[in-house]
């Protein structure tokens, strides 16, 4: 669904390197993927995020051609690869346990790409092993067994392995999930370093979201077998097209009511007059009443919301702001939760829960409130 | 990606292209060979002995069916159900103290005892070798797969050593003051020869269950106030009972369809149905002989396929437990339960021993003295005389010894790789692959009679095939028989390590451009190497002890082999086939010996 949404992009953008299109895979009638279309452009890095099951590995399996789709097609540079066996894609792989070759030598495994095809550019084998390892920042170790190897090397070997033939696309399932979360960030910047020098097209997929936003160029956010949301990391956290998505990517806080009015009802510029933020509309949520900005939202087609239709709004717990009156909601403090730079606060306004982000621990009964321009609509359902 | 500078290059890429082709169909064809062998000398062979048990003089009938099940010499009081009579008469007379069994109930109820007797005596070894940690335990371990690939003709050999009139079990006796006592061709000799066949299987299943029990499930029990018995009974037991009621499955089957201990043990008094089948083959009598053979395949398919089902239902895989940790032999503190379980492993100890070694011992005992009880070389000097003096029609030692050996070492090159591609084929998921499952692994079910039936009757005696008449030389379908009978243990003992690699390994390998094959040749097949090893010796040790099979087609004078010259001696004097079983033993043991050296290290199966 929000896929288009976001491929209005200028003039000069890198060609297309792989194109899914109505990809979907059953397994004895299980859906594993479902309507995949996906547009990944040459040097982009890509990934794939959401959580188990919802069908991220299937579809990188399904681009390495270990598996097939049972519909649609997928295309590197324009051409149907269906039929083509992983040895015939030019595709480098590392998955997540490393899968490094146990019965060889570090330089044996990185080397092993290299039996089938020469090495890119005018080197030997070995200078070309050499070379990756060098890249992976482990030079010298060759002759090492990778048993000997902490979990970080042997990722960085996998990843060499991958990069010697130097193949025209590298696919990342789950690469750090393995690692402790220092190692995973400091892996995870490295590996986007070497993306960058070699400008290799890249599928990266993971269920965290916050390494997802983190190295990205474009995401897809995927549930049940499709994608959600394919956008820059910034939109999808700003502006995310469905529930899911808000929920998923970050805190969040959904809040689901009836447009009470028209845009701009109401609304008679207080305090300092200002009109030139976007108009708002009252919202009922379970009695009170809230404003929420419309327009600028790149609503396209949907139009503006109309008196009665139901809303889905969310609002970033950081945007709730204790003690502001505006949009103001009255509720009890339930626990919090240390985090070192903030403090995330789990507060009881009637039925719903609210998380809040400040800085000192609170009690008791606050006021929490937001700016209306910091309200994102997600959904509107008309009546 | 350059465009090449001249001929040289490309022609390179072409003899590149030219590899890629080759390697990619190479399990393809590998494939195709494995199906074109099985079809040629197993189910066309097989198939042609079915045709002939439902076509009589030309006609299709089951004229041939209706009348065996009728038969009460084959069905007993059964045959009078299927002759259309009241099931409530049939049930009293079956439960009445002369009721008859008929053959193939008999075969069954042999069988049932021969499991339950297995049973008994396999599960103290695996709560022995699962439970206790003494020196010599894995030694222990690895050597409880002897027993099920020893050459049974031997075996019979030794167990009518030590349980016949003159054998060692009545020397002992008569040493103790004790009257002789008769086992021979008798029921119990029967159940025990198949017990010291099928107990190590028990233990071996059961064992591997019992370690795969997870400690900290165990211990989550016991912390959440179950007592050691109640644990065991709720958290060990259910796990380690589906792998006891498999080696009992295993059991029944292999019991029902044994042929040369019962040959051997019984005589034709105690006939089981692959022994009959043998003999009305021999008669000429194919029609019946078929139909009595998809009689035994039925009742076999059926426990084995009502077994397979339970265990897709009941299969947990549990990888990466942590074993229940294993308590010394020897006590640290002799508290009253500890000794009581020590004194019950001793009394074990003595009747496996018993059991397990006494045959084997005997046999190599009953070699070396002479009919007055003096030690002598006598049956050894009768070996070499015959081998000099022998004439054309008499078994001679060597050829019977070159014979095996040749067998062995031509029927383990077919089966290897056989077996390596069905293990490849039958662990990748995909639909269908139950019923490739089943089809490849049908020669583990089909009695050997059959299958040596088949080929005598199919390939050796000669085929028509488009104006051209083909037929096989006796060696050569000696060498088909036991490469079919072979490949399914190298199935056995290579898909599991297959089937436990990780498949990314197989993807990362076939991303950075390794074909298929390639992948095959340089990650799975080093990885699983020992089970490759494993299963070169079980296929050589199949073949040395195929007897079934190599007895019905051995029929020229030039194609027996070891077991074949052990039954044709003890039809005479015991003498001369317990010194040809030590031959078997000897040449059995160095070949174990010499794979395993070719093949590098590996720690059994």
């Amino acid at each position: 669904m929000g896929s288009e949404r976001d491929e209005r992009r200028g003039e000069g953008e890198p060609p297309i390197a792989v194109e899914l299109e109505g990809v979907g895979k059953r397994y004895d009638g299980a859906v594993a993927v479902e309507d995949v279309d996906l547009a990944i452009r040459e040097g982009e890095f890509f990934t794939l995020v959401g959580p188990s099951g919802c069908g991220k590995t299937t579809t990188l399996r399904l681009i390495a051609g270990f598996e097939e789709p049972t519909a649609g097609t997928v295309r590197f540079g324009g051409r149907d690869v269906s039929g083509v066996p992983p040895e015939g894609r030019n595709v480098g792989v590392v998955f997540q346990n490393y899968a490094l070759f146990p019965h060889m030598t570090v330089g044996e495994n990185v080397g092993y790409g290299l039996r089938f095809s020469d090495p890119p550019g005018d080197v030997s084998r070995a200078e070309r092993v050499r070379e990756l390892l060098d890249l992976v920042d482990l030079p010298g170790t060759e002759e090492r067994d990778p048993e000997s190897l902490s979990g970080g090397q042997k990722q960085r070997v996998s990843m060499a392995r991958a990069l010697a033939p130097g193949p025209d696309l590298l696919l990342l399932d789950e690469p750090m999930s393995a690692l402790d979360a220092r190692l995973r960030e400091r892996l995870r910047v490295q590996v986007r370093e070497i993306q960058r020098e070699l400008g290799i097209t890249t599928v990266y997929v993971t269920h965290d979201q916050e390494e997802a936003l983190s190295v990205s160029d474009r995401v897809a956010v995927m549930r049940g077998g499709t994608p959600e949301q394919v956008a820059e990391p910034r939109t999808v956290y700003r502006r995310p097209a469905s529930r899911f998505v808000a929920e998923f990517v970050g805190d969040n806080n959904v809040f689901e009511g009836t447009v009470a009015g028209e845009p701009g009802d109401g609304e008679n510029g207080d305090e300092d007059g200002d009109q030139e933020g976007p108009v708002s509309v009252p919202v009922d949520v379970d009695g009170a009443t809230l404003r929420v900005a419309v327009g600028g939202n790149d609503r396209g087609a949907d139009g503006d919301p109309g008196i009665g239709d139901r809303i889905a709004f969310c609002v970033r717990p950081q945007h709730l702001r204790v003690g502001r009156t505006e949009n103001g909601l009255e509720a009890t403090v339930e626990s919090a939760e240390f985090l070192g730079e903030t403090t995330r606060i789990h507060l009881a306004w009637g039925d719903r829960e609210l998380l809040v982000r400040t800085e000192d621990p609170l009690s008791g009964t606050v006021v929490v409130g937001f700016d209306p321009a910091d309200a994102h609509v997600i959904d509107v359902d008309g009546g | 990606m350059s465009d090449g500078s001249g001929g040289l290059e490309s022609g390179r890429k072409r003899a590149t292209r030219l590899r890629d082709r080759v390697e990619r169909h190479a399990l393809a064809g590998l494939t195709v060979a494995t199906v074109a062998v099985l079809a040629v000398v197993f189910y066309y062979p097989v198939g042609t002995v079915l045709v002939e048990s439902v076509v009589v003089d030309g006609a299709v009938t089951l004229g041939v069916f209706a009348d065996l099940l009728r038969d009460p010499f084959y069905f007993g009081e059964l045959a009078r159900l299927f002759a259309g009579e009241d099931p409530v008469a049939v049930v009293r007379a079956l439960v009445a103290p002369d009721r008859r069994l008929g053959i193939v109930g008999f075969t069954a109820y042999q069988a049932a005892l021969s499991t339950l007797a297995s049973v008994a005596l396999g599960l103290p070894a695996a709560y022995l070798l699962a439970r206790f940690e003494f020196p010599g335990r894995r030694t222990l371990r690895s050597l409880t797969i002897v027993p099920f690939v020893l050459p049974s003709i031997m075996v019979a050999v030794g167990f009518v050593a030590t349980f016949g009139r003159n054998g060692t079990l009545n020397a002992l006796l008569a040493a103790v003051g004790l009257g002789p006592v008769e086992l021979m061709f008798s029921l119990e000799a029967i159940v025990i020869a198949h017990a010291f066949y099928n107990a190590p299987l028990v233990a071996r299943v059961t064992t591997a269950a019992w370690e795969s029990v997870d400690a900290g499930a165990v211990e989550t029990a016991r912390s959440l106030g179950a007592g050691p018995l109640r644990s065991f009974l709720d958290v060990v037991a259910p796990q380690v009972y589906p792998a006891v009621l498999m080696g009992a499955a295993l059991t029944f089957v292999f019991t029902f369809g044994t042929f040369p201990i019962v040959l051997a043990l019984g005589g034709f008094e105690l006939a089981t149905v692959e022994v009959f089948v043998f003999r009305l083959a021999r008669d000429l009598n194919y029609a019946e002989a078929a139909a009595l053979a998809v009689v035994e395949l039925v009742i076999s398919l059926a426990v084995l396929g009502a077994y397979l089902r339970y265990e897709a239902r009941h299969t947990v895989t549990s990888r990466g437990v942590r074993p229940l940790p294993r308590r010394p032999l020897v006590p640290s503190a002799p508290t009253a339960g500890a000794l009581l379980s020590r004194l019950g492993l001793g009394v074990y100890g003595v009747v496996a021993a018993l059991v397990f070694l006494a045959p084997i011992a005997s046999m190599v005992l009953a070699s070396v003295t002479g009919g007055d009880g003096a030690l002598t070389l006598d049956h050894y000097r009768f070996l070499v005389e015959r081998q000099r003096t022998g004439a054309a029609f008499q078994v001679r030692p060597w050829p019977a010894v070159r014979n095996s050996l040749v067998f062995a070492a031509a029927s383990a090159l077919v089966a290897l790789p056989m077996g390596v591609v069905v293990a490849v084929v039958t662990t990748r998921r995909y639909r269908g692959r139950k019923l490739v499952d089943a089809v490849a692994m049908a020669p583990f079910a089909v009695s050997g009679i059959l299958v040596g039936l088949g080929l005598l009757r199919g390939l050796v005696f000669g085929v028509e095939v488009a104006g051209w008449r083909i037929a096989v030389a006796g060696s050569a379908a000696i060498v088909a028989a036991h490469a079919v009978a072979g490949y399914p243990f190298v199935v056995r003992t290579v898909a599991p390590g297959l089937d436990s690699l990780d498949r990314s390994l197989i993807e990362s390998a076939r991303a950075l451009g390794a074909s298929r094959a390639r992948v095959l040749r340089d990650v799975e097949l080093p990885l699983v190497w020992p089970g490759v090893v494993a299963g070169a010796a079980f296929a050589v040790a199949i073949s040395m002890g195929e007897f079934t099979a190599t007895v019905v087609l051995a029929t020229g004078a030039d194609a027996y082999t070891m077991p074949v010259a052990i039954e044709r001696f003890i039809g005479r004097r015991l003498g001369p086939a317990t010194a040809m079983g030590c031959v078997l033993l000897v040449v059995t043991g160095l070949s174990f010996v010499v794979i395993e050296r070719l093949g590098g290290e590996y720690d059994g199966i």
